[in-house]
């Protein structure tokens, strides 16, 4: 054998070693029923299903919990991102997926609340088909008008909108997105209603046309406009919360203006329904230490997110009550024709 | 010159050697990851974050960036040698680039790509230096209806695509429409097209499409006709271009630095728009454009060059705004925020010496990307010397695990066939399949700014002629789409069908 033909097997070979690696991401769940007393089995990766992008919120916070989980686990836990049709294409792998713990994921509402409720989108779950396992963030909505908008107070804003209806654009992620429901929340308790425009690749689009004075009134969440609110490039005139942000301490919140409106996005995570309570009790302790870790808390502060755990049975209280709400809601949100 | 002194100041953090080694694992690691069909580099990075996790700030993303530009390298040597893009912004290049490859030029066309590649990137890089904050506003004009022009203006350029008939080009880029059409309907969330299949709620994946339509096609029609395809491994004096490729490249990088660079300021745009509307950009004003689509340096030279400009350019809205440009940023936006870095402004006030030592680092990880590639070009090239049967069968094989490694979906693979089989069938019709990619493409991007303006002007459609750079791009776009029936164009003898 020639030197040149070593060299051209070795190249060959090295190439086809290199696409072997990572292509084993998925192997199937094996097919034994997961007992209390061996979960999780050593050497045996939990993947945590997030139905969202990398480097986005989600992500990014479950991507936080992960090292903690691992640790209180003692087994290997895989993020893995399933994006997509607004969280549905994750939801549908987690609540298809084997309940024996070795899967979870990350459930945002509303994506996951509003998904099921639209027959129009065709999911293939509700909210049975989750059994939540604890709550980690709430992102309370806010509203805010450009630095150099005539609206100093929300009064004046909301006042002014509903003398003339839709003479704002007001920004949202995407058709019956938290933010969305926000405005259709407004609408029906103050009558105030906006010209919504959806951009449906997130909220860095949203915030995106805003800066560039394409949409005068940006909707989003507490974490969205954090850094915007430092650089005084957005007026935040209210926050959707019971209580002030400790993010944004100056801003009233919409009761504080008498406004009845509570909004915004919680993310939690849930195992598909019908996991057994043993293994369920393991991976709620096992997240509450990872949400309620001080440095895991420290870092989603900096983040603007302010770290509200909540266990899985109060989980599934909210849950349920903000599946009250949107129903509500719904018609409001909905694409008429 | 405070800036120049804060810039220094960069180099010399990022010249401390754990950083360099950081900037050349990255490079590594990317150019590999560039070279695994369908692994692009959003995934690539999101899959290496957890390793970086554990490094310092302005190491960790050091290396993040320089695997984020080695991918855009990488992608390259597999779209040149084995006619299979490695990521999406390389389809294109599989065109002139395994065209080249088939004359024996496979290592001129690696080499030219990678001094593009240094080039635009750098170009782009001196862009964020010396005036990161004006560019990063003036990516801020464009909203939608402005976003929606430019895609009208990418979409006409469908005429310098088409070969020797317009309505074959029409018809290759409808179909590319109606495939882009498929998925959840971004007005109304409601799925469309998807047939009740799951798998299609998230549209087809682009990438299990091209390698489908430009590599799989191309093996199947070797068989249907039974001519092995005659590749040589050039020998080591044909690694480098000759002055006469290198002088044709020089304009070439020139429109591709400009092309990727104007639109990697503009937030959504993806490094793909920017390597295909290089690519007819070179169609339409190169001097050799008659030779495109048979081995010409130009379609080389100006889409890799392209594409990393604009790799590096969009940058720039994130460092100055804290917006990411496109999904790839955003993943590396994440992993700033994990570093507990926020970009935008205050990057530069709160942690400016990581700030700019991640400048000055991209300066050094384009050299090193040059370093690197240029020596390995004997290398990669040296796979060609495997016999055609067994290189086929790499080459299958590599497809396949390419096009399952996407979502990690057998799915992702039916696609690939389905497409090969229908590139199979375009190519016996004549139909050219360029302009399929183009719209494949640009169509989403354009159905959502039309979404969003029409929103914005609650349904007039004046809005674009009502606002001065949307008017100006929707007029150069109607002149383009008009220029073949003002008998502008060339004699017939020269439009060659570019995938003849």
């Amino acid at each position: 054998m020639s030197r040149k033909k070593i060299i051209a097997a070795f190249a060959a070979a090295s190439l086809i070693a290199l696409t072997g690696c990572g292509a084993n991401a998925n192997a199937g769940a094996s097919n034994s029923t997961a007992g209390a007393t061996d979960f999780p089995k050593k050497g045996k990766s939990i993947d945590l299903i997030v139905a969202f992008s990398s480097g986005g919120a989600v992500d990014t916070a479950a991507r936080l919990i992960q090292p903690v989980l691992e640790k209180e686990l003692g087994t290997k836990v895989e993020v893995v991102n399933k994006p997509g049709a607004g969280g549905q294409i994750g939801y549908t792998a987690l609540t298809s997926a084997k309940p024996d713990g070795y899967t979870i994921g990350a459930t945002g509402s509303p994506s996951v609340v509003v998904s099921p409720l639209d027959p129009a989108r065709g999911a293939k779950y509700t909210r049975d088909s989750f059994k939540p396992l604890g709550r980690q963030v709430f992102d309370p909505a806010v509203i805010a008008v450009q630095p150099d908008s005539p609206y100093k107070t929300l009064k004046e804003l909301l006042d002014a909108e509903k003398a003339t209806p839709k003479s704002l654009t007001a920004s949202t992620t995407g058709i019956q997105t938290g933010e969305h429901f926000a405005l259709a929340q407004i609408q029906q308790v103050t009558g105030s209603e906006f010209a919504p425009v959806h951009f449906s690749e997130g909220a860095s689009q949203a915030t995106t046309a805003f800066l560039g004075k394409h949409v005068d009134v940006l909707v989003a969440n507490v974490s969205d406009v954090n850094d915007l609110t430092k650089q005084g490039k957005a007026r935040v005139l209210g926050v959707m919360s019971a209580e002030r942000s400790p993010a944004l301490p100056d801003v009233p919140t919409f009761k504080e203006s008498g406004y009845d409106v509570e909004a915004g996005t919680a993310r939690g995570y849930s195992a598909p329904a019908g996991l057994p309570d043993a293994v369920a009790k393991k991976l709620e302790a096992a997240l509450e230490k990872a949400i309620e870790d001080p440095a895991v808390v420290q870092k989603m502060k900096d983040l603007g997110l302010q770290t509200s755990y909540l266990t899985a049975k109060d989980y599934e209280q909210m849950w349920a009550g903000q599946e009250g709400d949107f129903k509500q809601v719904l018609p409001l949100v909905q694409k008429k024709d | 010159m405070e800036t120049l002194n804060e810039l220094l100041g960069g180099f010399a953090t990022a010249m401390t050697w754990q950083n360099l080694i950081f900037a050349f694992l990255g490079c590594l690691l990317g150019t590999i990851i560039g070279v695994l069909p369908g692994v692009g580099p959003v995934a690539g990075v999101a899959l290496l974050i957890p390793i970086t996790l554990n490094l310092d700030p302005a190491g960790s993303i050091i290396m993040l960036c320089a695997i984020f530009y080695g991918t855009q390298y990488g992608g390259t040597i597999t779209s040149v040698l084995l006619n299979t893009p490695g990521e999406a912004s390389s389809a294109i290049t599989t065109i002139d680039g395994y065209a080249m490859t088939k004359i024996g030029r496979a290592g001129a066309a690696l080499t030219l790509a990678a001094v593009g590649s240094f080039i635009g990137g750098t170009i782009a890089t001196v862009g964020l230096v010396a005036a990161a904050k004006p560019l990063g506003e003036m990516g801020l004009l464009v909203g939608p209806p402005e976003f929606f022009a430019l895609m009208v203006v990418g979409i006409s350029l469908l005429v310098a695509l088409a070969g020797k008939s317009l309505v074959k080009a029409v018809i290759s880029g409808a179909l590319g429409l109606l495939i882009s059409m498929v998925g959840i309907d971004p007005v109304a969330g409601a799925p469309r097209f998807t047939f009740g299949i799951d798998n299609l709620l998230d549209g087809v994946s682009f990438v299990a499409v091209i390698v489908g339509v430009f590599g799989l096609s191309e093996i199947l029609s070797f068989r249907r006709n039974d001519v092995t395809p005659i590749v040589h491994a050039p020998g080591f004096r044909q690694l480098f271009p000759s002055r006469t490729e290198w002088r044709r490249s020089a304009p070439s990088m020139a429109r591709g630095t400009g092309v990727g660079f104007g639109l990697g300021l503009i937030p959504g745009m993806t490094g793909s728009v920017s390597s295909l509307l290089s690519y007819a950009a070179e169609k339409k004003f190169s001097r050799f454009r008659h030779e495109l689509g048979k081995g010409a340096v130009e379609g080389v030279a100006g889409p890799e060059t392209a594409n990393n400009a604009h790799a590096n350019a969009a940058l720039i809205p994130l460092f100055t705004l804290g917006i990411p440009a496109s999904p790839t940023i955003a993943v590396l936006m994440g992993a700033f925020l994990q570093q507990g870095l926020t970009p935008g402004p205050s990057l530069f006030t709160e942690h400016s010496d990581i700030a700019w030592a991640i400048i000055a680092s991209l300066f050094i990880g384009n050299v090193i990307l040059l370093l690197l590639n240029v020596p390995l070009v004997g290398l990669w090239t040296s796979i060609l010397r495997v016999p055609t049967p067994i290189l086929t069968a790499v080459i299958l094989l590599f497809m396949v695990i390419g096009a399952y490694t996407i979502n990690f979906s057998v799915f992702d693979v039916y696609v690939m066939v389905g497409f090969g089989l229908l590139g199979l069938a375009l190519r016996n019709l004549d139909i050219p399949l360029a302009p399929m990619v183009l719209t494949l493409v640009l169509g989403p991007l354009m159905e959502r700014s039309l979404r969003e303006s029409l929103e914005i002007s609650q349904g007039d459609f004046s809005v674009f002629l009502s606002r001065p750079i949307s008017a100006v791009l929707i007029a150069v776009g109607l002149l383009i789409l008009c220029s073949p029936l003002l008998k502008i164009r060339k004699p017939k003898a020269l439009t060659e069908d570019p995938e003849a």
